[in-house]
C-alpha cells in the first residue's frame, strides 16, 4: 500500500518535467527528420565544397591538402583567364537567356491561339528540352562542321560567310556557335512556361479591353505583360541561374577554345577541376560564381518585390 | 446613343446553327432585355452585337451603320461582364480610365469623367483601391463604371447581376433602372431571370431556340403571351397549361367538362387547344361550384401562397393571397374567371 502510493507520487514528481519536456522538444523532433535531410544532402557536400576553396588541392600531388587562406583567390585575382572567362559567361548567359526568352513569348503567343492539330504541335514544341545537352551539342557541332554539316554552306550560300568554315574554330565568331545550340535547347522551357501563364489570364479581360477600344498592342501591354511579368521575372531569374552555370554544351562543341573564346566560369571551373585537377582552384572560382549569382538573385528578387508592391 | 437595327441574323458554327434569322428594331434610348433560358441564344446574340462573335449572315446597324465587319473598339459599344472582367492589376480608377486613355483625352478631362462616374456609383472612396480588395457589389458598380465614363453609343449588359447575392440583386437592379432614367442610354440586357427582365425592360425579347417568341412590353408578354413558350416562361409560378378540345361549339377539357372561355370567331370544329390560366387567377370557390382539386403540397412564400393541386391527374398550381388556403386539406374546388383564360392552338400559338 504504502510503495504503492510512492510509486504514484514519485510519477506525480516525474511526469511533469518528463511532460515538459516533451512539450519542449515536440516541435524539434518533428522538423528532425527534414533537417537533418536538408544539412545531410545540402549543407555537407556545400560547406564541404567551399573548405576546398581555402585549401591546396590538388589530384596529382600527394602532399597537397594543407590550408592556404586565401590564397588561391589572390590567385584569382590576377587570372587573366578568369577575367575573360568572366566575360564570356556575361555574354552568353545574356544572349541565350534573351533569344531563348524571346522566341520561347512569339512561341506561346503562336500556341496560345487555337488551331487545327495544336495539341500535337505542342507536344512537338517539347522535344528539343527532352533531348540530353550532350546530345544536342554533338549534333549541333556536326550541323557547324562543313565537312558533315549543311549549315556553314547554307550561310555561304547567302553571301553570310566568305568560306564555308566552321564557325566553332573562327575566334570572331565562335561563342554563336553554343548559343545558338542553348536556344534551340533551351526556348521550349520559356515557350511551355509562359504558355500556362498565357492560358491563365480570363479570355474576358481581352473582351473588355477591346470593347474598351484596345487593339493588340495595347491588349499586350495592358493585360499579356501585366499577367505574364510575376512568370517572366522567375523564369528569367531561373534560366540565368542555369545558363550560367551550364557548361555542357561549351565543353562538348569547343572544350572552352578557340584560345579561351568560348571558355565561361562554368566552363572554367570544369577544365580547372578535370584537366588541371586543381580542385582547390575549382572551388574557389565555383564560389566566386555562387556569390556572384547569389548577389544577383537577391537583385531580382528585390525587384520584384518592389514592382509587386508598387502595383 | 443611337438606334440599332438587326436584320436576319444568323450564327452557325460549323453546321450548328444558333440564331435562325433574329430580326429586332432597338429604337434610340430604349431599355430591351433578351430574355430566355439557357442556350437560347440571347447572349451570343448580345455578343454578336459587341463584335465579340463573326455574323454569319443577316446585318447589325448601329446609328444606321452597318457594323458587321468593324471591330469591338470601333463600335463605340460598352459592355458590363457578368464576371465583371474588371482588370486586377489596375485600381478602380485605372479601371474606369482606361478607355479613355486609350482615346488619349486630356488628363483633366478624364479626372472629371471618373469622379463624375464615380459620384454616380458611389465609388469616390475606393477609386485607389484593387478590384481584388472590393466586394462582388463593388466590383459589379466598377463595371458599370467602366462602361459609363465614357458615352457609348450603346450598353450592353451580359447578365450583370447573376453573380450577385438576392438582396444585392434587388438594389444593383433598382440603381440599373435609375441610372437608365438619367443617362437616357440605348441598352441591351441579357438576363434568364424574368423578375429582372419585366422590371427593367421598356420591351422584353423573349428567346427560345435561336428564334425570337415575341417583342412586346413587360406587361403583354404577361397579359397576352404570343405562344405557349413565352406563356410558360414569363410568370412565377409558371401558368397552368390544360389539354382540351374544341366540339359542338365549346371547349371542352380532357374529363368532357365544358368550360367558358372567349373563343375566337376562326376556330375549326374538333381542333386541340391548350388552355393556360396563371396561378393567381384561378380563383378557389367555396359555394360549391367549379371544379375538384386534390391539394398536394402547400407552399408559403410569406406574401402569399402557392398550393400544388392535382386537376384530373395533371398537377396545377393556385397562387393566393388568402392566408385561408393554408389550412386546407384534402380538396378543393376552383373556378377559372373566362377573361383569365388564354388559349393556344395546337401548334402553341395564341389564339384567344
Amino acid at each position: 500500500m504504502m510503495t504503492a502510493t510512492g510509486s504514484i507520487n514519485g510519477h506525480s514528481v516525474r511526469k511533469p518535467w518528463l511532460r515538459r519536456l516533451a512539450d519542449a522538444s515536440e516541435p524539434y523532433l518533428y522538423s528532425a527528420p527534414s533537417l537533418i535531410l536538408i544539412i545531410v544532402v545540402m549543407l555537407v557536400p556545400l560547406v564541404i565544397g567551399i573548405s576546398y576553396a581555402f585549401r591546396d588541392i590538388q589530384l596529382l600531388n600527394p602532399f597537397s591538402g594543407g590550408f592556404i587562406g586565401l590564397e588561391h583567390f589572390r590567385e584569382l585575382s590576377k587570372d587573366a583567364a578568369f577575367y575573360g572567362a568572366l566575360k564570356n559567361t556575361l555574354w552568353w548567359t545574356g544572349a541565350s537567356v534573351a533569344l531563348q526568352f524571346a522566341f520561347g513569348l512569339v512561341l506561346a503567343l503562336l500556341l496560345d491561339k487555337p488551331f487545327w492539330g495544336r495539341g500535337l504541335v505542342q507536344a512537338l514544341v517539347f522535344i528539343p528540352w527532352a533531348v540530353p545537352s550532350f546530345l544536342a551539342g554533338l549534333n549541333w557541332a556536326w550541323l557547324f562542321n562543313p565537312v558533315i554539316g549543311p549549315l556553314p554552306h547554307w550561310l555561304f550560300g547567302l553571301g553570310l560567310m566568305s568560306q564555308p568554315g566552321n564557325i566553332l574554330s573562327d575566334p570572331q565568331y565562335a561563342m554563336w556557335g553554343p548559343i545558338i545550340a542553348n536556344v534551340w535547347w533551351g526556348i521550349p522551357f520559356f515557350a511551355i512556361t509562359l504558355l500556362a501563364a498565357l492560358q491563365a489570364i480570363p479570355r474576358d479581360l481581352y473582351e473588355a479591353a477591346s470593347i474598351d477600344g484596345a487593339n493588340w498592342f495595347q491588349r499586350f501591354f495592358s493585360i499579356t505583360l501585366p499577367f505574364l511579368a510575376p512568370t517572366i521575372a522567375i523564369t528569367v531569374l531561373l534560366r540565368t541561374v542555369w545558363i550560367s552555370n551550364f557548361a555542357d554544351l561549351i565543353v562538348v562543341m569547343t572544350g572552352g577554345g578557340p584560345a579561351d573564346r568560348t571558355q565561361i566560369v562554368a566552363s572554367y571551373i570544369f577544365t580547372q577541376a578535370f584537366k588541371a585537377l586543381d580542385f582547390g582552384y575549382a572551388s574557389a572560382i565555383a564560389l566566386v560564381l555562387l556569390v556572384l549569382l547569389l548577389a544577383y538573385s537577391m537583385l531580382i528578387i528585390l525587384l520584384r518585390q518592389t514592382l509587386l508592391n508598387k502595383d | 446613343m443611337a438606334s440599332i437595327e438587326i436584320e436576319k441574323l444568323e450564327k452557325s458554327y460549323g453546321h450548328v446553327s444558333v440564331l435562325h434569322g433574329i430580326d429586332l428594331d432597338i429604337r434610340d434610348g430604349e431599355f430591351i432585355v433578351l430574355v430566355g433560358p439557357s442556350g437560347c441564344g440571347k447572349s451570343t446574340l448580345l455578343r454578336m452585337i459587341a463584335g465579340l462573335e463573326g455574323v454569319s449572315k443577316g446585318e447589325i446597324r448601329i446609328a444606321g451603320n452597318r457594323v458587321n465587319d468593324l471591330h469591338p473598339k470601333d463600335r463605340d459599344i460598352a459592355m458590363v461582364f457578368q464576371s465583371y472582367a474588371l482588370y486586377p492589376h489596375m485600381s478602380v480608377a485605372a479601371n474606369m480610365s482606361y478607355s479613355l486613355r486609350l482615346r488619349k483625352m486630356a488628363k483633366e478631362k478624364i479626372g472629371v469623367a471618373v469622379a463624375s462616374a464615380a459620384s454616380k456609383l458611389g465609388l469616390e472612396p475606393l477609386l485607389e483601391r484593387r478590384p481584388k480588395a472590393l466586394s462582388g457589389g463593388q466590383r459589379q458598380r466598377v463595371a458599370m463604371g467602366r462602361a459609363i465614363v465614357r458615352q457609348p453609343k450603346a450598353f450592353l449588359f451580359d447578365e450583370p447581376l447573376s453573380n450577385l447575392d438576392a438582396r444585392l440583386r434587388e438594389q444593383m437592379r433598382a440603381e440599373i433602372k435609375k441610372m437608365h432614367g438619367d443617362l437616357k442610354a440605348t441598352s441591351i440586357y441579357v438576363t434568364h431571370d424574368q423578375i429582372e427582365a419585366m422590371t427593367l425592360a421598356d420591351r422584353i425579347v423573349a428567346m427560345h431556340g435561336g428564334v425570337v417568341q415575341q417583342v412586346g412590353s413587360p406587361l403583354e408578354l404577361y397579359d397576352r403571351p404570343a405562344n405557349l413558350f413565352v406563356a410558360g416562361f414569363i410568370g412565377s409560378p409558371g401558368m397552368n397549361f390544360l389539354e382540351a378540345t374544341y366540339a359542338g361549339g365549346s371547349v371542352k377539357l380532357k374529363d368532357g367538362s365544358g368550360i367558358e372561355a372567349r373563343l375566337p370567331t376562326s376556330i375549326q370544329e374538333g381542333s386541340g387547344l391548350t388552355l393556360g390560366i396563371r396561378p393567381e387567377h384561378v380563383v378557389i370557390t367555396s359555394d360549391g361550384s367549379g371544379r375538384r382539386a386534390a391539394v398536394e403540397l402547400i407552399e408559403p412564400t410569406g406574401f402569399g401562397i402557392i398550393l400544388h393541386l392535382s386537376l384530373h391527374g395533371i398537377p396545377f398550381k393556385v397562387f393566393t393571397l388568402d392566408r385561408q388556403a393554408l389550412a386546407v386539406r384534402g380538396e378543393i374546388m376552383v373556378s377559372f374567371p373566362p377573361e383569365y383564360i388564354h388559349l393556344f392552338n395546337d401548334e402553341g400559338t395564341r389564339i384567344g
